[in-house]
């Protein structure tokens, strides 16, 4: 590049006399960075247990565990995924979801078929498809994988992903982190990436209120919503782990740890308490589910519990999408969604 | 002052060395910044044909029916036509001393507008990218003369693109020939709707205004939809393309079509490749800097080329940054959720500064003049 850019005829703001500033910056140094943190320190002890199963006498339950955690933290991070981990292909990087053809496990296969033993080298250049945690939840929990008798062909690529995991969060806490980075980019106004703190805060609550958009799809397409209501089991997120609800869970807890934050700016406190009262509804129906989603959706008596819960999202999301955006000023999309 | 063809000419030959000097010389020589022409829209999704001046003051902001994309003024009358977008069967003439709508243009019963539209050089003729909605996908160019008695313009004809879902076009150096960006994308009557993604014949075509097809290229990648154009002073094409296939492909998304050479590639790295989300919005070319500018507004992210290097002059991020004009300076970019921005892209560093323009509701394209 020629040179970096420098910002002109700029006037800095004091971070006190602005509440949105101030909101912006706790919702940087609080919720965000701590975020992206726990994800990463969830990769790196993914990578641990991989070592302790594959490399010594650790039982499969204990890397089973540490995917979990890495999966819940990265779907804690969806509704909360402004700056790197959205940028660059890097979110495909971490899971390839929705897969529709069952990708995942031809591709995995055809790689692992391909190199014997599979090399970190030849993983990282690989498809996003195989290097993610849907591929690691493939070799673990798939009905077709035999882990504890074929470690020889499958911990290389357990190995291999738990690294690749871990050297993309690593890659983004350090945009995050660096001078002029991320965080700065979220608390120093004006920057090369926002203008004010207004852009930025808006530029959080969107990513927000897509991530609920998002929950919707997750918990409507196995319902068959977009099947003419017939179920599709197999296209609900993390079903070989049967963690679809665990990851809807943890996404609607990292939209309201962001609306926690924002609540103070809201004038309207009628419209706050709704909000309140929707994200509470709906976890509340979350953590009543029964059973997996996987098996949820294949029985039809399940129907008028899903679609209760579907109504939640929607209320929430109608709630935060248009009267958020209404009483905050914030504008939710143009040419990004809509372009030509 | 009433709108009325002879006060309209007089303009006219008041602006009539504009075209021979530029637009920024025009407005330097008033004392005013340059004039932005946009498609905008507000909180409450009420369409606009805009004209701001760069300083932030507003011309007009003239609402009309149907979203536009692309402008393209007249070459020495302040006339303008806003140009619906897909699949719009309206454009709209704007007169551009107070955002006078002049004319709104109906397209022909079978036919839509694609958003893109160019004035001939003389000033009597219009030509639109169009949908033959008979034959759906099928492009057509179609063919308007402004009737200088009735102030309208009168659909006179049209010839093939020769292509399929024909998108932006540019004049070519000559004024005479025009680069179409055929997206070989079939949609149908009043939709959005992609039909064809298993089957898309994306094309570049040079040909005449008459109909006449000089050259045919295609990109490398049949999903690979060539949408937008600049023309470069010395008659190179950039294409940017919106590609159709897998979101975490790697496809190229500009090429280059230099004089005398093949449609080619133009090699940026794979890491912006990446930042770009499969989608480039608008191109522009800044001939005497040899600067190639790009927006990619689904990556949040603006850049900036060398045009004969390839070497990257900007690569930063821009909330839905917008469309993109040649200033003197370097380069204006507006953006359909944050601040407008102007890079000044003449010493070492490249500086930028954030326009005093509203914030966020441009849409994809402007026309600086």
């Amino acid at each position: 590049m020629r040179s970096a850019i420098v910002l002109g005829c700029v006037v800095l703001l004091a971070a006190c006399s602005n509440p949105r500033q101030e909101v912006t910056s706790q919702l940087a140094q609080q919720v965000l960075l701590p975020a992206h943190q726990q994800w990463h320190d969830r990769n790196a002890a993914l990578v641990q247990a991989v070592k302790g199963f594959c490399e010594g006498d650790a039982e499969r339950a204990s890397v089973a565990q540490a995917f979990m955690a890495s999966q819940q933290g990265w779907s804690y991070l969806q509704p909360l995924m402004v700056g790197p981990l959205s940028e660059g292909n890097r979110s495909w990087q971490v899971q390839f979801y929705p897969d529709k053809r069952n990708m995942v496990a031809q591709q995995a296969e055809a790689l692992l078929d391909s190199h014997d033993p599979l090399t970190q080298q030849a993983l990282d250049g690989a498809s996003v498809v195989v290097q993610g945690l849907t591929a690691f939840e493939y070799v673990l929990f798939d009905d077709s994988v035999d882990l504890q008798a074929d470690k020889a062909r499958y911990c290389p690529m357990l190995m291999g992903i738990a690294h690749h995991q871990q050297g993309l969060s690593g890659e983004v806490m350090a945009l995050w982190e660096e001078a002029g980075g991320m965080l700065a980019q979220l608390t120093d106004f004006p920057n090369d990436r926002y203008a004010s703190a207004e852009e930025a805060l808006g530029g959080v609550l969107r990513v927000q209120i897509t991530g609920v958009d998002v929950l919707k799809k997750k918990l409507g397409t196995p319902m068959g919503r977009l099947n003419q209501g017939v179920a599709q089991p197999y296209q609900a997120e993390a079903w070989r782990s049967r963690q679809s609800v665990a990851s809807l869970q943890a996404s609607l807890a990292g939209a309201q740890a962001v609306w926690e934050r924002v609540r103070s700016l809201v004038s309207d406190g009628e419209l706050a308490g709704k909000i309140d009262q929707a994200y509470a509804e709906t976890r509340d129906k979350l953590e009543a589910l029964p059973a997996p989603l996987f098996e949820l959706v294949q029985d039809p008596a399940n129907q008028p519990l899903l679609q209760d819960l579907y109504r939640s999202l929607d209320t929430l999301e109608t709630l935060q999408q248009a009267e958020l955006a209404s009483d905050l000023g914030i504008q939710i999309g143009f040419n990004a969604n809509d372009g030509d | 002052m009433p709108l009325t063809r002879r006060t309209l000419l007089s303009a006219g030959a008041a602006l009539a060395g504009v075209a021979a000097v530029g637009g920024w010389s025009f407005w330097q020589g008033r004392g005013q910044s340059p004039l932005l022409l946009s498609a905008r829209n507000d909180d409450a999704g009420q369409h606009y044909c805009a004209g701001y001046f760069l300083d932030g003051k507003q011309a007009f902001a003239t609402p009309v029916r149907e979203r536009c994309h692309d402008i393209t003024r007249h070459p020495f009358l302040p006339l303008a036509l806003f140009v619906g977008r897909r699949p719009s069967r309206e454009s709209y003439l704007i007169d551009l001393r107070d955002g006078t709508l002049v004319q709104t243009l109906h397209s022909e019963p079978q036919r839509h507008f694609y958003g893109h539209a160019v004035f001939h050089r003389q000033g009597e003729w219009l030509y639109a990218t169009e949908n033959d909605l008979s034959d759906p996908g099928r492009g057509v160019l179609g063919r308007y003369r402004l009737d200088l008695d009735a102030l309208r313009l009168v659909r006179d004809g049209e010839v093939p693109t020769h292509g399929v879902g024909p998108h932006q076009l540019k004049w070519m150096p000559d004024g005479e020939s025009l680069v179409i960006a055929n997206g070989g994308i079939r949609t149908e009557s009043d939709s959005r709707e992609k039909m064809n993604l298993d089957a898309m014949a994306p094309s570049l075509v040079i040909m005449d205004r008459h109909g006449e097809r000089f050259s045919k290229e295609t990109p490398e990648h049949r999903q690979n939809s060539i949408r937008h154009l600049a023309v470069a002073d010395d008659g190179t094409v950039v294409s940017g393309q919106q590609y159709q296939g897998p979101a975490w492909d790697s496809v190229p998304l500009l090429a280059i079509k230099r004089p005398g050479q093949p449609y080619q590639t133009f090699p940026v790295a794979t890491e912006q490749l990446a930042m770009m989300n499969q989608y480039t919005a608008s191109i522009a070319i800044h001939s005497e800097q040899r600067l190639v500018a790009m927006t990619a507004p689904r990556a949040n992210r603006f850049f900036v080329w060398d045009l004969d290097t390839a070497e990257t002059v900007v690569d930063t991020p821009m909330s839905d940054c917008a469309g993109v004009g040649v200033v003197p300076s370097g380069f204006a970019v507006t953006s359909g959720q944050g601040r407008c921005r102007h890079f000044d892209c003449r010493g070492a560093t490249v500086t930028s500064e954030w326009l005093d323009l509203p914030s966020g509701w441009w849409d994809n394209h402007l026309w600086l003049s």
